[in-house]
């Protein structure tokens, strides 16, 4: 028997149960659209991660002090001799703390860095107005500041260039405002920071301690072997003790992060196959009551030359269509549904044509499979007593 | 078909046991028959005589126990369902007392069925149909579901069935078994007419007047077969 014969007998049978198809569709169709939002909104949030990981700095290495054993800071000659390093496109040391900004009466607590004019193009920071920090603020301890626009709005500072605000009591200009970065999952809010230059730092946190510095490596290939050296260089200056430092590479935690929420998408998908399982079980379930319906219909086609396989054959084939009529229609309600859920939820989905595709053949598989006992039970009818019937 | 000294259906020895509570019941006793080309058959018999049994194994529907079952020289007695399939879709042309018709095909289509099974083309398929059809006199009926046909019509559908794939063998069991007395005739005279043109058929059923209109007519009694009347011609 034909494929095209197969389809069209198929076809009459489904035809002939509209009801029934339709609620055995809507199990399959349920399944497939779960898949396809839930996949989609795993990608999504997959992909928003890595764009806001992305906005931290590319190429980014940060190493930190963490202070235990002999040594706990670098000082600045330290660094410029630990970022010696072919590789190493730029470097930002930084002393960061919070402290309490003041203008006029209105006052803002901000997360304070005191840093060197790398730091922006290293952390990807863009200024709105004015300019960032230069190196001739560094080298005459320049009492200026750059100032997310958190802080612009919380001191309501109408035109902040110029202005004098206190930090932590001492009297700063701000040169600069950046431009909003918003808040990120993995940096906290970015809009409420004041830069100072390092030399600063001692005025304002008292310190000149230098734990953190901030890397830009030139090429992402030489990301290894830069933090490798680092690292030997590291353990020699902390003298063995590798658990005073820590090298954190930000290509790592994009891998990371990235495992974590493929995970989180396999497992979402994962979950929402279950309905499609269940979805099978109803196709099933409808195909063994058609089964035991038809076995005159089954008695009929087989005295008349019907093979087994051509019953099996025909059985499969309207399982399958159930399947693949749910895929369909599950792919077209999945679409909807995640652009819909985006919407409502302002959740970043990213609907994917392979998934789609793969929930399609998964759901005429679903019908293949879910047909086989039903349609063998048909095929293995006698003829003689499907006729009795 | 066969010519001459060949019979279409050869049995002999045939037995047909079924175990049941420990007893073993013979549904066919040491059954031989012989069918030539062109014969008018009638096996009458009354319910519960293994007349059932006896039309299941000569329609391959079933195997029997033991004996030899020659059907237009093939033996059909030791063969797997599938080769069975094929012997029924080829050789034999089933009417049935209940018309056997699906019910959501139309007339066309249900004659259509045996040549599905057989592969041929929708064009070949389409061309025989209407010609079977056309025989049985519902040519102009051919896309009625069989539920907007009158009984006897229902009957000719099935025969048109049986006649399109060109078996040599009509098998038709108590044919007019649903059927009022006047569109028995019509259907007997129908079957009548097509063994004329030289189609072998063989009829069971437990109506002495039906088994009447055979040439020859067999008896079945509690799995024993006897001749009644041999034919005429």
């Amino acid at each position: 028997m034909k494929l095209s014969q197969g389809i069209r007998m198929a076809w009459g049978s489904v035809r002939a149960h509209p009801m029934r198809t339709l609620l055995t569709v809507l199990g399959i169709l349920i399944g497939v659209a779960a898949v396809t939002v839930m996949v989609s909104i795993g990608q999504g949030s997959t992909k928003q991660v890595q764009s806001q990981l992305q906005s931290l700095g590319t190429n980014l290495v940060s190493v930190n002090i963490l202070g235990r054993g002999v040594t706990t800071s670098l000082t600045e000659r330290q660094v410029e001799e630990l970022t010696n390093l072919e590789g190493i496109a730029a470097y930002a040391p930084s002393i960061s703390g919070s402290a309490t900004a003041k203008y006029g009466t209105a006052t803002s607590d901000a997360s304070l860095e005191a840093t060197t004019s790398s730091f922006a193009e290293i952390r990807n920071y863009k200024v709105a107005q004015g300019r960032f920090l230069l190196d001739i603020d560094n080298a005459l301890s320049q009492k200026v500041a750059v100032v997310g626009s958190t802080i612009v709005s919380d001191l309501k500072l109408a035109s902040p260039i110029g202005e004098k605000i206190t930090i932590q009591g001492i009297p700063f200009r701000i040169v600069g405002v950046l431009e909003s970065k918003g808040s990120s999952a993995v940096g906290g809010d970015n809009d409420n920071k004041i830069f100072i230059p390092l030399q600063t730092a001692r005025l304002v946190l008292k310190t000149n301690k230098i734990r953190t510095i901030y890397i830009q490596v030139a090429d992402a290939k030489q990301i290894d072997g830069v933090v490798n050296v680092l690292k030997l260089r590291l353990t020699n200056l902390f003298r063995g003790n590798s658990d005073g430092f820590n090298v954190f590479n930000q290509q790592d935690m994009m891998d990371t992060l990235s495992s974590v929420s493929s995970t989180m998408t396999t497992m979402l998908g994962g979950i929402a196959a279950i309905s499609l399982l269940v979805g099978g079980i109803g196709i099933m379930n409808i195909m063994l009551v058609s089964v035991t319906e038809r076995t005159r219909e089954i008695g009929i086609r087989k005295s008349l030359g019907a093979k087994r396989r051509d019953i099996l054959f025909q059985f499969l084939m309207e399982a399958a269509m159930i399947g693949g009529m749910g895929g369909l229609a599950g792919i077209a309600a999945g679409a909807g549904g995640s652009a819909l859920v985006g919407k409502l939820m302002s959740l970043p989905t990213s609907p994917s044509w392979s998934v789609m595709l793969l929930a399609f053949v998964f759901s005429l598989g679903v019908g293949l499979v879910f047909g086989i006992i039903p349609a063998r039970r048909a095929a293995r009818l006698n003829p003689v007593e499907a006729l009795r019937q | 078909m066969n010519g001459g000294g060949e019979p279409l259906i050869s049995m002999s020895g045939i037995t047909k046991t079924y175990a049941m509570a420990g007893e073993t019941i013979y549904a066919l006793n040491n059954i031989s028959l012989t069918v030539h080309t062109g014969d008018f058959l009638a096996i009458v018999g009354p319910s519960g005589s293994g007349k059932s049994t006896l039309m299941n194994v000569l329609g391959c529907l079933d195997s029997p126990t033991s004996g030899t079952y020659l059907l237009d020289g093939v033996d059909v007695s030791r063969l797997s369902d599938n080769r069975l399939a094929e012997i029924r879709n080829r050789k034999i042309g089933f009417i049935f007392q209940s018309f056997q018709l699906l019910p959501r095909l139309t007339a066309v289509d249900n004659v259509e069925l045996p040549l599905i099974y057989r592969g041929l083309s929708a064009r070949e398929r389409r061309a025989l149909a209407k010609e079977a059809l056309e025989k049985v006199g519902l040519g102009e009926r051919m896309f009625h579901l069989p539920n907007q046909l009158s009984g006897g019509q229902q009957q000719r559908v099935a025969i048109a069935r049986a006649l399109a794939g060109q078996p040599p063998l009509l098998l038709a069991d108590e044919p007019t078994g649903a059927l009022d007395t006047k569109t028995s005739r019509d259907v007997l005279a129908l079957l009548q007419g097509l063994n004329e043109e030289g189609h072998t058929i063989v009829l069971i059923t437990h109506d002495p007047g039906v088994a009447e209109q055979a040439k020859r007519v067999v008896r079945i009694t509690d799995g024993v077969l006897s001749e009644e009347r041999s034919a005429v011609s």
